[in-house]
């Protein structure tokens, strides 16, 4: 078990500039393909961001969120939480092709190959940024200005990465070793996506019944502790030390997943190019 | 082990099997294996240069994904002594990118640190000959020019083993013969290890120190070049004389020879956990 780790770890760690490179020229691969390149970076959130807006705040007219006394306005507690989740999103179904899509690499020259997911991340956390840039000045626009606890930002923006880190370590053995589960993910990344606190609190009423084992069950999922964090930062002042147990939870679970990924990548290294 | 020092690479009873699907492209109700190598052994010095011979399929490019590291085997043993890298020609070419940044995006997935990269830029230009194609998209780059290129990126690669599979083969006469004089300089000044894949004999004879027949997943012969390459010339004539069905019959036992009976075979969750 610790084996794995280490080799793991080492091998992403030996290959940074090599993780670094691939992510980047993947980028700018896609960005030469179009003409405005970048622009589109910017703009597909924001025509994501614009649409659910339009749907559920102007059309369904979302009351402003209201949560121990201080009320938001929808448009910018939806963006926050939407750019968290423009991260996670992505990886989810990209990191499961992070091996597969490199086939003709992993099968022509020695790779090493635990450092695909690793590329994957890294690319999407590059337009995590873009849309953290665009989520910041509609905050400025709304009259948010940055205080000490938007550093927590940069805490949940790290929690994020090693959970996708380790979520797409496991979901690309996986999908070598069974196609099916890509097909499958994606499916319910977008059932995640309305589990997850993005477009609404994921509290249920008081009218639904079971609801406190309901909203319980919300609080295990992983992104919940993400996208909640996000907006503490912004929003409410508050860090990470406020929820001691959904903290411990969210790192135990982090690091589990992420010994199964390193024991899942270790275990499989040579026999990559036979499950092609 | 010791007496094993000399030589750059050892290898002791290897196997490698595949399963094989049937005709409905089922793997469940598939029951056959099939070796695509089968009980390999040979023992190769530091700085000899193997020509690799055999007929297609016959396993030539399996035996040089397993001497490169990347794929694994099912039984026997392996011991290389020093690092050894496939010379991957068309691999890892973006075709959205100039020539000049695949230089480092090639780089990079080999291995090559940035400082690396930089120092071997120009030479990798001098020797591709591109020109003013550098700067465009390599999608534009017509198949000769593109081998060019990733195979001067590829030479940057400094292993003491070398396995070229059927490199040389691209690209026009003057740049396959550019190609020979730097494997050439590689061989006889640098003393490298080459493992030479292909399906020239002549060149296979010009180049190469000693020969392997790989045939029908098994090794026939092993030894001088020269009469390795006369062996197996006579075996391709006498394979190319057979006509029609005596050919066909003679192609099916030579691939029943490389079938095996099947092991029950191991589902999803069993692969997962007890591999």
């Amino acid at each position: 078990m610790f084996k794995s780790i280490r080799y793991v770890v080492k091998e992403n760690f030996s290959n940074v500039y090599r993780i670094y490179s691939i992510a980047k020229y993947e980028l700018l691969a896609d960005m030469r393909d179009s003409k405005f390149g970048i622009f589109w970076n910017f703009a597909s959130p924001s025509i994501q961001v614009f649409t659910y807006w339009l749907v559920f705040g102007v059309a369904w007219n979302r009351k402003p969120i209201e949560v121990n006394g201080i009320v938001i306005p929808y448009l910018p507690w939806l963006i926050i939480g939407y750019a968290a989740w423009w991260f996670c999103q992505p990886c989810i179904t990209n990191g499961c092709s992070a091996i597969f899509s490199k086939t003709n690499v992993i099968t022509k020259m020695k790779f090493p190959v635990s450092v695909l997911p690793a590329t994957v991340v890294c690319k999407e956390f590059f337009n995590h940024l873009c849309m953290m840039l665009i989520a910041v000045i509609l905050l400025f626009i709304f009259g948010y200005f940055p205080n000490i606890y938007w550093l927590g930002l940069i805490y949940y923006a790290f929690c994020s990465f090693v959970l996708m880190e380790s979520i797409s370590m496991i979901l690309s053995v996986l999908t070598m070793l069974w196609r099916d589960v890509k097909k499958f993910v994606t499916s319910i990344t977008r059932m995640l996506m309305y589990f997850s606190p993005i477009l609404w609190e994921c509290k249920f009423g008081k009218s639904v019944p079971y609801h406190t084992v309901l909203n319980y069950i919300m609080k295990l999922n992983p992104i919940n502790y993400i996208i909640t964090g996000y907006r503490d930062s912004v929003f409410y002042g508050k860090t990470f030390l406020d929820h001691p147990a959904t903290t411990l939870y969210f790192w135990g679970l982090t690091l589990l997943l992420f010994a199964i990924g390193c024991a899942l990548l270790f275990k499989f290294k040579k026999k990559f190019i036979d499950l092609i | 082990m010791e007496n094993n020092q000399e030589y750059a690479v050892v290898v002791e009873h290897v196997s490698k099997i595949y399963e094989l699907r049937n005709k409905n492209n089922q793997h469940k109700t598939s029951n056959q294996r099939f070796y695509a190598l089968k009980d390999i052994s040979f023992k190769v010095k530091k700085g000899d240069v193997v020509g690799i011979l055999g007929t297609n399929g016959s396993g030539k490019s399996t035996i040089s994904l397993v001497l490169a590291g990347i794929s694994d085997i099912d039984e026997g043993k392996i011991t290389i002594n020093g690092e050894q890298a496939l010379v991957a020609i068309n691999t890892g070419l973006n075709p959205q990118l100039t020539g000049l940044e695949n230089i480092k995006v090639k780089g990079a997935l080999m291995g090559l640190k940035k400082k690396r990269i930089e120092e071997i830029t120009d030479s990798v230009i001098n020797f591709a000959e591109l020109g003013d194609f550098l700067y465009q998209p390599v999608k534009k780059y017509s198949s000769g020019m593109k081998s060019r290129l990733g195979f001067s990126i590829s030479l940057a690669l400094n292993p003491d083993i070398f396995i070229v599979d059927e490199a040389l083969s691209v690209g026009d006469k003057g740049f396959a013969k550019k190609c020979l004089d730097r494997m050439m300089q590689l061989r006889d000044e640098e003393g490298k290890t080459i493992f030479f894949i292909s399906h020239s004999l002549q060149q296979v004879m010009d180049f190469c120190k000693s020969a392997m027949w790989i045939e029908g997943g098994m090794l026939v012969e092993y030894g001088d070049v020269k009469e390795v390459c006369e062996h197996y010339s006579a075996y391709v004539d006498e394979l190319n004389a057979l006509k029609g069905k005596k050919k066909q019959a003679f192609l099916d036992e030579k691939f029943k020879k490389r079938l095996l009976a099947k092991q029950k075979k191991k589902s999803f969750f069993r692969r997962l956990f007890k591999l």
